[in-house]
């Protein structure tokens, strides 16, 4: 489903060539829930970044249902995550100046397909909000934005969701309702989840867990408590 | 796997174009568009306000001069006019009409009278109307024609002097005809000569001219052929048609009322150069805010397009939706501008109501296409650059808020500005020149501003080292955003000197006018006095309460050697020398007269009439292959707005043999200081040494000479004397007495004319302070752009400054530093720049002499700083009321 093969990531600095991740390469079948853990600067984002399309490799090769983003221009790749992938962000990312239903709204009508409308509010029924869909982004406590935008990732069915740190911008308990609700979403639509954070408990909730350090794979295991249960 | 290619775009247009509707919406109720659409909204209403207004109000004064010929276009000649040039006009479906005008004397009963005749056909007058009166000396009413056949229209004043009443007869020749209206007035009588203006107006139809048998062979007559018509290009062709006739040059003249009246003429081409510049700036200044807004805009918009292009968006998707706002903005605009400069416009009509004293045609639909064309020229130049280039936007975004645009130029928005600009300019003014020194001006200073501005602020951060806190930190902030603060710096003085340009060019400009015809400006011209009527006269009008005037002698003279040689003039046409003043045509009727023979107005009728203006001098007769004659005189002082320019006047006890010449004319001449002139003056030949040039205002409407001797040079040679005085309306009753104690003197009357100029001044000026205002407005809107422009910045650095324990009031005061700070430097780089630009304009394009503004070199730093500081305070107040966690939580 995702695969990166050989990886390389390197930006030029006033101090020279930093490379952020050096000869990735990593499979993640369909389905699968994934947690990409790391200390700060291991280049655990970069690489969801990389995966998600949403940058350029420096070297390396990275497929997504099949098709190889390093073949492809920005325009293709937009194209595809239209198509094929969710989004979850540490802050949220919604558009202020859209209400919750109109965020919810957004991937589906860009995608083109029919009932926006309803589908927008049965996803807003679905993560708790249906009585506050006309709310603005500002109008919403962080939890409740987060719950939103986990909203609006599987408003077009993507078969894969990329979640950047989801919790980071909330307290603990509020934190956890938004993973459980995560977590109840991928399951109900079998999505492949690649979730990037530094909070074990969190990638304690995923099947598998890659641990980057210093922009290389450190350790690719099962989580066999996920895995059993 | 699948092929890369299969991977297609089915987003439909529909729904991108409903999201850009609602973004904009969103957006417009959020407070993001509202200055951006304000600036365009600004530009629009100005430019369709200014477009109207000039529009309407050129409409308006075009058929007010039009009534001042009675026509649009009228020929005239020595001589009894050719058939052929009405039959042309009329096939050409022109309306035409003819009159014909001659000095006769009236007969009733009990006196004669020396009376301006004029007959006229049916269609008489083809442009504004003739007013009339059941008896003399009250107000009268128009009426669209003259006297029909038999019957005599006389002006109030030649009722007493006659002894008649309404429903006597007068003799004119040997035609009896019925007094049976007052004539107040007729359209055309202030473009007359001096057989309009010889006497009091005695209209008849043409019809009587051949009764009363005074037309013969050798009278002095005023030929004029009137045409009028709607279209502008017939006429227009029909002009050209006469040009193209060889063998009339020279003979016959066609005039419109731009050559007809230069006073009128030069206020009106002065005030559109004035609104042209101003809605120049008024556009330049609404297209900086519009861009300074957008780019603002667009960078608030970067979080959003990264999110878009995550969900699915492509680069091309992007513009759609972009191009779609701005769109979807600019006709919004436009239709409230519109609507808005129509409002504007009406507003300063009905200001001006009691002013105007014609009825407004209505406008065109021109101006609202040119105010709807500038809308989208400003926003495809100055917003839509930073806009489209949102298209870059990198979506990895989402997760580095640090990345942005990294394709595109971040001066490629400025050069489109620039092109927008310089496109609009050259638009507007049609006109080269005035584009170039515009688009120089701005450039030139623009690249001086930037220079300077980064110095100071350069050398601003090592002197808020040594200062207090306070200052510590508006230097160092000023130094820290020096590139941005350039840009500010630019555009603040850039506004301002756009400002102060306007405001002292219509100072300028309204003081010159006011200056040109001033409250005692004289209306009435007395001619052919002679040295023993000078006391009489003077009596007469100490006895009357009527200021007199210095008396000019007034004698004929031409140019025969210069320094012994024949005069070699330059190439061009002596009459170049001359313009067009409304009081040409008595010049130049007045030299056909002399050419035609004797004249019965005066016994010494040989000197031609003089009026005022350069050509009131420039009347002689011409010989073939000698220079013309002019208009002299001999005075001890210089007369009033002369200017000796070269070498000295003549001191306290004056020797004759000196002269002084008018600098265009010597200049035409190719004269010298110490040159020796000879000069035929009555069939004598008088030497004398050039000892000084004068430049003259000549559209002041007093008495100019070309040529003027010292006293005792030409003293001996026999002249009249010209003099001048002010006589209120109802003093006017008194030129009967004045003709009878003195038959011989001849009385121009130009009350109605300098009523009219002043009319059509005091309309232009009101014009000029609106368009100022809405220059003024759109300056505000720059600055307002600019200030918040920086807005976000300050927003995170003062959170930051806060959360370190910095307190609100130091916070605002090294705020109010900076901004006064910076708006000293733009204010005085503004003034300097004002100063440079003020004396191309002034020089150039209106045609006034440059003086130092003094008070401006204060004015402007004060300005500046007030300005800017207020408006900075104002809007970067919240900066310190805001919470410095919520800034910090919604930069994150």
């Amino acid at each position: 489903m995702i695969e990166t093969r050989n990886l390389v990531k390197a930006v030029n600095t006033s101090e020279g060539r930093l490379i952020i991740l050096n000869g990735v390469s990593l499979l993640i079948e369909s389905g699968e829930a994934v947690a990409i853990v790391g200390a700060s600067g291991s280049g655990k984002s970069t690489l969801l970044g990389l995966m998600a399309g949403l940058d350029g490799v420096t070297s390396g090769d990275v497929l997504l249902d099949g098709h190889n983003l390093t073949q492809m221009d920005e325009e293709q790749r937009a194209i595809l995550r239209g198509q094929l992938v969710g989004f979850v962000f540490q802050s949220f990312q919604l558009l202020p100046s859209l209400t919750a239903l109109e965020n919810v709204m957004l991937p589906i009508e860009l995608k083109g397909d029919p009932e926006p409308n309803k589908k927008a509010n049965q996803l807003l029924e679905r993560v708790g909000l249906e009585e506050r869909w006309h709310h603005y982004p500002n109008q919403l406590s962080g939890g409740e934005q987060q719950r939103v935008a986990i909203a609006r990732a599987f408003a077009t069915e993507a078969r894969i969701l990329f979640a950047d740190e989801p919790t980071g911008n909330l307290d603990t308990a509020t934190g956890a309702k938004v993973v459980d609700l995560l977590f109840d979403l991928n399951q109900e639509y079998s999505t492949t989840l690649v979730l990037v954070s530094h909070d074990e408990r969190l990638a304690g909730r995923c099947g598998r867990i890659v641990k980057l350090v210093a922009g290389e794979i450190m350790s690719d295991e099962r989580n066999v408590e996920v895995v059993s249960a | 796997m699948p092929e890369v290619n299969s991977v297609s775009d089915k987003k439909p247009l529909g729904n991108l174009l409903s999201l850009a509707a609602r973004l904009l919406k969103r957006d417009w109720h959020g407070g993001e568009l509202r200055l951006l659409s304000l600036a365009l909204v600004m530009a629009v209403t100005s430019v369709t306000g200014i477009a109207l207004f000039t529009d309407r109000l050129e409409r308006a004064l075009l058929l007010e001069s039009a009534n001042m010929l009675a026509a649009d276009r009228i020929v005239s000649g020595r001589g009894v006019l050719p058939a052929e040039v009405l039959e042309e006009g009329k096939a050409r479906g022109l309306r035409t009409a003819e009159t014909l005008s001659f000095t006769s004397m009236a007969f009733s009963e009990s006196g004669n009278l020396l009376v301006a005749a004029k007959a006229v056909t049916d269609n008489y007058p083809l442009r504004g109307d003739v007013i009339i009166a059941d008896a003399p000396f009250i107000r009268g009413t128009p009426i669209p024609s003259g006297p029909p056949p038999g019957e005599v229209w006389l002006e109030s004043r030649a009722l007493p002097a006659l002894g008649i009443e309404v429903g006597d007869t007068v003799s004119v020749g040997e035609a009896e005809l019925n007094v049976s209206k007052i004539i107040v007035t007729e359209p055309d009588r202030t473009g007359g000569g001096l057989v309009d203006n010889a006497g009091p107006r005695l209209m008849l139809h043409m019809d009587d001219v051949e009764t009363t048998n005074v037309v013969q062979l050798g009278s002095r007559i005023s030929y004029r052929y009137l045409f009028a018509h709607d279209d502008l290009e017939l006429l227009d062709e029909f002009e050209g048609w006469f040009r193209a006739q060889e063998e009339w040059r020279g003979r016959y003249y066609i005039r419109d009322i731009r050559d007809e009246s230069e006073e009128v003429s030069e206020a009106l081409e002065r005030a559109e150069s004035f609104l042209l510049l101003g809605s120049l700036f008024a556009v330049l200044l609404a297209g900086v805010a519009i861009a300074l807004t957008a780019k603002r805009y667009s960078e608030r918009h970067y979080d959003y397009v990264a999110i878009l292009k995550t969900l699915g968006c492509t680069s091309a998707q992007i513009s759609l939706i972009y191009f779609a706002i701005q769109s979807m903005l600019g006709v919004i605009a436009v239709l409230v501008g519109c609507v808005l400069g129509y409002l504007v416009h009406q507003g300063v009509f009905l200001l001006l109501q009691s002013v105007l004293i014609f009825t407004l045609p209505p406008a065109g639909f021109q101006p609202y296409v040119i105010g709807s064309l500038t809308a989208f020229v400003c926003l495809f130049a100055f917003a839509l650059p930073p806009l489209l280039a949102l298209r870059e936007t990198p979506p990895l975004r989402v997760l580095r808020k640090d990345i942005t645009q990294q394709k595109i130029s971040a001066n490629v928005p400025y050069l489109f500005g620039i092109l927008g600009t310089v496109f609009l300019i050259y638009w507007y003014s049609e006109d080269l020149f005035l584009s170039s020194v515009l688009i120089s001006a701005v450039a030139v200073i623009a690249l001086f501003l930037s220079i300077v501005s980064y110095l100071f602020l350069r050398s601003s951060g090592s002197a808020g080292m040594k200062a207090g806190s306070a200052w510590l930190l508006a230097m160092t902030a000023a130094r820290r955003r020096r590139k941005q603060n350039v840009l500010q710096v630019m555009v603040f003085s850039v506004t301002i000197m756009s400002l102060l340009i306007l405001t002292l060019v219509r100072t300028d400009l309204i003081e010159e006018w006011q200056a040109q015809l001033p409250e005692n400006t004289p209306n009435h011209f007395m001619m052919n006095i002679t040295q023993g009527q000078i006391e009489g006269i003077q009596n007469f009008f100490a006895d009357n309460g009527v200021e007199s005037n210095p008396f000019y002698s007034l004698t004929s003279a031409r140019v025969t050697r210069i320094n012994g040689d024949l005069p070699n003039p330059r190439e061009d046409d002596e009459d170049s020398l001359g313009g067009g003043t409304l009081t040409e045509n008595a010049r130049r009727d007045g030299a056909e007269l002399n050419e035609l023979g004797g004249l019965n107005v005066s016994p010494q009728s040989d000197a031609p009439p003089v009026l005022s203006g350069r050509e009131a001098s420039t009347g002689g007769r011409r010989v073939r292959g000698q220079l013309s004659r002019r208009q002299v005189t001999w005075a001890e002082e210089l007369p009033d707005d002369n200017l000796v320019t070269a070498g000295t006047w003549w001191g306290m006890e004056p020797l004759p043999g000196y002269v002084s010449i008018e600098e265009e004319y010597a200049d035409w001449l190719d004269l010298e200081l110490g040159d020796r002139i000879e000069f035929e003056v009555n069939r004598q030949i008088v030497a004398a040494e050039v000892s000084s040039f004068r430049s003259v205002r000549w559209d002041n409407m007093q008495p100019n000479f070309f040529v003027i001797f010292s006293p005792g040079t030409i003293d001996h040679l026999g002249a009249t004397f010209l003099s001048t005085a002010l006589m209120e309306r109802e003093q006017k009753i008194l030129l009967n007495d004045l003709i009878r104690l003195f038959p011989t003197v001849v009385i121009i009357e130009i009350d109605a004319l300098i009523e009219q100029i002043q009319t059509i001044i005091a309309q232009v000026t009101s014009a000029i302070e609106l368009i100022s205002i809405l220059v003024l407005i759109c300056g505000a809107l720059v600055l307002l752009s600019c200030v918040n422009a920086s807005l976000d910045e300050r927003f995170r650095e003062n959170a930051i400054l806060r959360t370190l324990g910095a307190g609100k009031k130091l916070i605002l005061t090294s705020l109010l530093i900076e901004f006064a700070s910076i708006g000293i430097v733009a204010g005085l780089i503004a003034t300097i720049g004002a100063e440079v630009t003020l004396y191309y304009l002034q020089e150039q394009v209106f045609q006034q002499e440059f003086s130092p503004h003094y008070w401006v070199w204060a004015a402007g730093p004060l300005l500046g700083m007030l300005i800017i500081g207020g408006l900075g305070i104002n809007s970067t107040r919240r900066v310190v009321h805001t919470s410095p966690l919520a800034v910090l939580r919604s930069a994150i």
